[in-house]
């Protein structure tokens, strides 16, 4: 970009019919150089982050779960959610019920659990256990920040 | 392996009513009460795993035979190749090859770039 505009002045040097658009141009593509950089990074942190800066820790993925099941309408009594709830003794779900936080967990860190380790979460612990022993979750963080 | 079967079903719906909340929650209480319609079944009943197979059929068909369309302004979903409709395929649609409808014990069809009156 900048080469054109170094090219169009030199070409305004020599010729009349550019040299009267060339100083209109040259500003307004500077600012707007200048206005994109600013807006990059607040744009960024809008968006969500499925990472925190420090990669995900423990208490961050039990928050982010205990805050889905207290979403889930179908949860007999939020006063026992913890983060060693079991789903079915201590929040009353059934089965599918079950499947449907385990899809929704899914949903939350974006990620795909494999049928028979899905089978296999019961509680919330076991849950926060599972999305902690993804290496995912500090991949991202290394390349977003590296 | 309801359970599975279940799971397979509510990723089914994701996959087709992506971006539609009304359609992927009646997709999903739909496929629910499909479940509990049958939870009395006992495991030693035959009509278990049709009832099964039944359900990973239904995510086949989800995830395979549906594609969403969203009306870009124009009055009918028809009119696609008009471009008033943006059609969503993704990987996993079904692209079938017609060919073969209609073709029998296994007949093929072979191109050879004759028309019917040279047969």
């Amino acid at each position: 970009m900048l080469r054109t505009v170094l090219l169009r002045s030199a070409r305004s040097a020599t010729c009349q019919a550019v040299r009267r658009s060339s100083p209109i141009a040259r500003p307004a593509l500077a600012s707007s150089f200048v206005k994109q950089s600013q807006f990059a990074p607040s744009a960024f942190q809008a968006a969500r982050c499925y990472s925190a800066a420090a990669g995900l820790e423990k208490p961050e993925v039990e928050g982010r779960i205990i805050d889905l099941l207290k979403n889930f309408d179908k949860v007999s009594d939020p006063t026992k959610l913890s983060a060693s709830s079991h789903f079915a003794n201590d929040l009353g779900l059934d089965s599918l019920d079950t499947v449907e936080v385990v899809m929704a967990i899914e949903e939350e860190f974006s990620i795909e659990i494999p049928d028979k380790e899905a089978d296999a979460i019961h509680s919330v612990d076991k849950a926060v256990e599972y999305i902690l022993a993804q290496p995912d979750g500090k991949s991202v963080h290394s390349f977003l920040y590296a | 392996m309801a359970l599975v079967a279940y799971r397979h079903l509510l990723r089914s719906t994701r996959i087709a009513f992506q971006g539609d909340l009304p359609l992927l929650k009646a997709a999903r209480q739909e496929a629910r009460n499909g479940f509990l319609a049958q939870a009395s079944l006992r495991p030693e009943d035959p009509a278990l795993g049709l009832a099964i197979a039944h359900a990973e059929q239904v995510s086949k068909i989800l995830v395979e035979n549906i594609v969403q369309g969203k009306n870009q302004g124009g009055d009918k979903y028809r009119e696609a190749i008009d471009g008033d409709v943006e059609l969503r395929i993704h990987e996993k649609t079904e692209r079938g090859d017609n060919d073969t409808i209609k073709m029998p014990n296994g007949q093929k069809v072979v191109l050879d770039g004759k028309t019917c009156a040279e047969r």
